[in-house]
């Protein structure tokens, strides 16, 4: 295999991982919706929930 | 014995793309690893509004408890007070608990932008942490809906 067809390979992968910059072109009056895709760690939501009612219990 | 010229392309093909799969599964190992911690999510900007909703919380603490060993109220699985035996001041201590209540729940959704499933999530969290600590005797309700006595 010949070394040119390596980079192309890699440049693929990196296109695949990174991403890529997309420009839309569309109707300002018609704005893209995207709805992200928060992910929430309960445990963390936990920890916090534990710590506030620490407060609560001890009057501060 | 000559090998056929076809076969050294084949062998180099497969070469290729051992390779190649080597390398994607190497990338996605490194891009795809999740960090173990947990998430650290508070109360980023102590509004008037939340802490008057803390304030509240603290003073009817002790009474708040006492309802509960008396089983006029309980915890439910969503994070507030349900009252379970009206009189004794359940009615008009229960409404206030779960107002206050509702303003630190939203107010650690909207600082640590926690989107639209986030309040849920909150009174999840909230609804363990409220059943964990209770004391033997309290009432509180599970997760599938059930109440118990702890």
């Amino acid at each position: 295999m010949s070394t040119f067809k390596y980079v192309i390979a890699a440049l693929l992968l990196f296109g695949t991982f990174t991403g890529c910059t997309i420009k839309a072109v569309g109707d300002p009056e018609r704005p893209i919706t995207i709805n992200a895709n928060v992910v929430v760690d309960i445990r963390g939501l936990k920890q916090t929930a534990s710590n506030i009612e620490d407060m609560v219990a001890k009057g501060g | 014995m000559s090998v056929p010229r076809n076969s050294h392309k084949q062998k180099g093909a497969l070469k290729f793309f051992t390779r190649l799969a080597f390398l994607f599964s190497m990338t996605a190992a490194v891009l795809g690893a999740q960090p173990v911690y947990a998430a650290q999510y508070d109360i980023k900007t102590m509004t008037p509004e939340v802490q008057r909703a803390l304030d509240g919380r603290k003073q009817r603490y002790d009474s708040v408890q006492s309802l509960k060993g008396n089983g006029a109220i309980g915890e439910n699985n969503q994070g507030y007070v349900t009252v379970l035996n009206s009189g004794s001041g359940a009615d008009s201590l229960a409404q206030p608990e779960n107002a206050d209540r509702s303003v630190i729940y939203n107010t650690i959704v909207e600082q640590n932008g926690l989107g639209g499933g986030g309040l849920e999530k909150v009174q999840i969290a909230f609804a363990e942490v409220q059943r964990e600590r209770a004391r033997g005797g309290d009432m509180i309700q599970l997760p599938n809906g059930d109440w118990v006595k702890k």
